[in-house]
């Protein structure tokens, strides 16, 4: 910066820039916040410096009580991770800006600091000219209102947002999974997609307006579940959802169906979604155990199929059960952590409903399209379910539903070493009281409208 | 300012205030023996026990000793399960915080062969290599290697332990007296002008600073009634190199001539041991670019050269990642392989101080002296220096040295490749990115196995021990080491002990009470 262009320091108003400036956590280096706090000093910014040992909540009170436009962290240890989503959320509700700059920061923490709502990033050796052009921009954002709180809760016009959220989604390639991603990535989170076929990954990440890392792997390799957990806590320092979603379908009647497709069945379907659980779910008992708040949500996904089967399906079908049953007792194991476990029966036209036929038209005319279903998944990992676990949602095709579950039925009393003469008797009576059974399968979906 | 060349004009001529090597003023250095320098590297991640592999993975590619660094909770003097350090555990070091620790750290090294040198906070490095020595069957008065002193600049220069000065001071001088009784060839005070130079100082600033720092630690050890020649020969410097080769080159010289003056002329010592000062250097971080990373390596190779013939007693070379994380596997064996080729194949280590002799080296060796020697006087003329730490004065000076050197290179007078020249776009610079932009998660795993070991101990000695160190620390001629070992003994945490030292000196035991009070 050449002596003779002194940048647009300060904002339009007149009025001094305030800036609260420190580190976050035990980044106890310093040097940063000193030099950017002499920079902004010397351009006629008001600094409130409050060195190291920073949480979240410090910062913003300060921030609230000083008035501040702005508050700033110097960032040289990976900490910062931990914290972001907290201080940006509080940021957010005062209205006040918020900036991080750093030697640590890559262009990749930069990019995703910015998606979860950082008004600027600035890595090692950032000019500093472009810092105050930055900085005086966002103190007159804020001035001018723009950065307000988007979460504030308890006004129901603000859409839900998923901003600062972690999801991971499994089978994000296409189909399902690609428009949960698109929609998830939409509202704000940053998604961790996660696909078997790696190219058409890359071009679903691609079109994701927000933070998104693909991982190409199966979701049947027993390392899968940890890889995509280091993935994201790797990348973006948390996880707050899971959204397991990688399905196949092989049809055929139990007596031809072989034990290769019956096994790849079970093990995507089923041990998949088990061990997912089981990393993820490990992660977030951690948190909690280590004091954090967890607010995590996990949603499976089930079928029709499994809740009230297909013909032909058995495999399919007994595989996508279990799910819904998993989707039960997950939840009750995982709550006292903080997580909720949910199930979506989607039904969509995807590659693994050729019978539904040829898509009529895009989305808006399409009642069978994905992301009719997206929004039902984004809003079981958003802020207003926390209260919804262990349920089964079924949707798509213009319906959506809560399907009634296994109940005990009227109990008889059971004699003691029933004779053959007796089951004979009570069998059928204990039949007949139950009602008619579910009568015959249906081929697949019941209700394909181009059938 | 520098000239285009140096001439005889430029040196005194007067050889005997260079001198040989061996000889005072020891300009040109101690006697080195065959076997060189002390080829080392910075280490420590995770727990205890993936540092102990990492340790041991350093020693197999050929290392001579180790040098462990503790995490951000480490460094504080925190438990890993405290609130604040959980995001923080075993990211940027080891965690260590009870006498398990370092059995597991250590468990296997070669303590009687190598060097291991601490960048821990210090007492408890001495406290806690002194019990894993003794646990594991080590006399360790065979313990060789160092352990940093900071008790004047940590808590301004990123290593605060949010302890009063008088405490850290207390500790400083209470750990150099155990030491030096219990592990005597061990080098208990190690002066570090590294850490407080790489926010920016220069060298004039970086030298006069650690020689300051020496001085008053000496004068308390006499003043203790020490004589000099008792802890002089266990003093060592851990210097800076940047970039400006000559001018690092002659800082050592320049330092140890300092040194030498000093311990003789104006501490009395007779010893010529405790004339000749051990130098040992880690060269600088801030040198580094995360741009280009590769780039670093060439730059560690260049610095690491400089040191070998300014005949540095061990050498840590930043590996190339440094500007992202704590060193990868593959760049500590690039900085491994870089010493053992300089060492093995240059041959630049046969001859002692090459490059003595030099009109310009011995001009810029006389003009650092100089100034090192004025800016050492000028600060000890405004008074006590426990008061101009108290005061923020040294802080000013670091704060400005950061801005400094921001705005240097900012308006290009120092000049940097990769940053403000030959810059290249993102996209075309994604050589070993992979690499040093890799990140691994707090060892939560380790917050854990803290957490549930904790209620296992045996309660009455432990809390005995605590008390023992609350009435140390409240009582200002009372020794602080022998409680802290007797602590750590009986599975006291640092975190526990440290807190116990605040509650001595009637600050609350949680540092984050004391530093919203003291700030």
């Amino acid at each position: 910066m050449s002596t003779g262009t002194v940048p647009p320091a300060g904002p339009a108003d007149g009025r001094p820039g305030r800036v609260v400036i420190g580190t976050l956590g035990l980044d106890q280096h310093e040097v940063g916040a000193m030099a950017i706090s002499q920079l902004l000093v010397r351009h006629g910014y008001e600094v409130i410096y409050l060195g190291r040992f920073n949480t979240p909540e410090r910062l913003a009170a300060v921030a609230a009580q000083e008035d501040a436009d702005i508050v700033g962290v110097s960032v040289h240890s990976w900490e910062f991770t931990a914290y972001a989503d907290e201080l940006l959320g509080r940021c957010r509700e005062l209205g006040v800006g918020l900036i991080f700059g750093g030697s640590v920061l890559t262009e990749t923490d930069r990019a995703d600091l910015l998606a979860r709502g950082a008004d600027a990033v600035f890595g090692p050796y950032a000019s500093e000219e472009g810092m105050l052009r930055e900085i005086g921009s966002t103190v007159d954002r804020v001035r001018g209102g723009a950065v307000s709180a988007s979460r504030r809760t308890g006004d129901p016009a603000a859409p839900p947002s998923l901003a600062g959220r972690v999801v991971i989604v499994t089978g994000a390639a296409r189909g399902l999974g690609r428009a949960y991603a698109l929609e998830l990535s939409r509202q704000g989170a940053a998604v961790i997609a996660s696909d078997v076929d790696e190219t058409a990954l890359k071009d679903a990440v691609a079109d994701m307006p927000g933070s998104a890392h693909p991982v190409a792997c199966d979701v049947t390799a027993a390392d899968a579940p940890r890889l995509l957990l280091d993935a994201a806590l790797r990348r973006y320092g948390q996880v707050h959802g899971l959204v397991s979603n990688a399905g196949v379908l092989r049809s055929g009647p139990i007596l031809r169906l072989d034990d290769d497709d019956l096994r790849l069945l079970l093990d995507v379907h089923v041990t998949a979604a088990f061990r997912l659980l089981r990393v993820t779910g490990g992660y977030w008992r951690a948190e909690a155990k280590a004091g954090r708040t967890v607010d995590a949500a996990a949603v499976l996904t089930t079928s029709a199929a499994g809740l009230y089967g297909f013909r032909a399906e058995a495999a399919y079908s007994a595989a996508k059960a279990a799910v819904a049953m998993l989707t039960v007792v997950a939840a009750d194991e995982l709550t006292r952590y903080g997580v909720t476990v949910n199930a979506i029966a989607p039904a969509a036209r995807t590659g693994m409903t050729e019978w539904l036929g040829g898509a009529p038209g895009g989305p808006e005319v399409d009642p069978w399209a994905a992301e009719h279903v997206a929004p039902v998944v984004a809003w079981l990992l958003g802020g207003a379910a926390r209260e919804i676990t262990g349920r089964v949602i079924e949707a798509g095709g213009g319906q959506i539903s809560v399907p009634a579950a296994w109940q005990p039925g009227t109990p008889h009393s059971l004699p003691l070493l029933m004779s053959p003469a007796q089951a004979q008797t009570l069998l059928p009576q204990v039949l007949s009281e139950a009602g008619p059974p579910r009568g015959l399968l249906k081929p697949e979906h019941p209700q394909h409208p181009a059938s | 300012m520098t000239r285009p060349f140096y001439t005889p004009a430029d040196v005194s001529g007067d050889y005997s205030a260079i001198g040989d090597p061996g000889s005072y003023p020891f300009t040109r250095g101690r006697l080195r023996g065959s076997s060189g320098w002390i080829q080392r590297e910075l280490s420590g991640e995770g727990s205890p026990r993936r540092s102990n592999e990492q340790l041991r993975s350093l020693l197999a590619h050929g290392a001579l000793g180790v040098d462990v660094i503790g995490d951000n909770p480490t460094m504080s003097a925190l438990d890993p399960d405290h609130p604040m350090c959980v995001p923080a555990v075993g990211t940027t070091g080891v965690s260590l915080c009870r006498k398990q620790d370092f059995l597991e750290l250590l468990d296997g090294i070669p303590l009687d062969r190598i060097t291991l040198s601490h960048s821990l906070p210090p007492a408890f490095a001495i406290a806690g290599q002194y019990l894993a020595a003794r646990d594991s069957g080590l006399d360790p008065a065979v313990l060789r290697g160092s352990a940093i002193q900071p008790p004047m600049y940590s808590q301004d220069c990123s290593y605060s332990t949010f302890l009063p000065f008088g405490i850290r001071m207390r500790l400083t001088l209470d750990s150099i007296v155990f030491s030096l009784r219990e592990m005597p060839r061990f080098h208990a005070f190690l002066e570090d002008t590294y850490y407080i130079s790489d926010g920016g100082l220069n060298i004039v600033e970086e030298m006069s600073l650690g020689l300051l720092e020496i001085r008053e630690v000496c004068r308390r050890l006499l003043a203790r009634g020490l004589p000099v020649d008792s802890f002089a020969p266990r003093i060592a410097i851990l210097v800076n190199c940047r970039m400006d080769l000559f001018a690092e080159i002659a800082k050592i010289r320049a330092t140890r001539r300092l040194y030498a003056r000093m311990m003789r002329e104006e501490f009395g010592a007779t010893d010529p041991r405790s004339w000749s000062v051990n130098i040992a250097v880690h060269t600088s971080g801030l040198t580094l670019t995360a741009a280009q990373p590769a780039n670093n390596i060439v730059r560690g190779a260049m610095q690491a050269l400089a040191m070998a013939m300014a005949g540095v007693q061990g050498l840590e070379i930043s590996t190339f990642d440094e500007p992202f994380r704590t060193p990868s596997d593959i760049a500590h064996q690039l900085a491994i392989r870089t010493q053992q080729i300089i060492e093995a194949e240059t041959n630049v280590g046969a001859v002692q101080d090459p490059l003595g002799g030099s009109w310009y080296l011995e001009s810029l060796t006389d003009e650092l002296e100089g100034k090192i020697g004025d800016a050492i006087r000028r600060t000890e003329n405004l008074g006590d220096l426990g008061a101009l730490v108290e005061n923020g004065y040294f802080r000013n000076i670091f704060t400005a040295a950061m801005d400094r050197h921001s705005s240097a290179v900012q308006q290009g007078e120092l000049r940097i490749v990769g940053v403000n020249e030959h810059v290249v776009p993102l996209e075309d610079d994604q050589f070993l990115r992979d690499v040093a932009e890799e990140r691994f998660r707090p060892d939560l795993d380790h917050i854990e196995r803290i957490r549930a070991w904790r209620t296992e101990r045996a309660q009455r000695p432990l809390l005995a021990s605590l008390d023992g160190i609350r009435a140390a620390s409240a009582d200002s001629d009372a020794d602080l080491l022998r409680p802290i070992v007797a602590a750590l003994d009986a599975d006291a945490t640092i975190g526990e002990i440290t807190g116990c030292l605040r509650e001595g000196q009637g600050l609350p035991a949680d540092p984050f009470n004391f530093a919203a009070v003291a700030r």
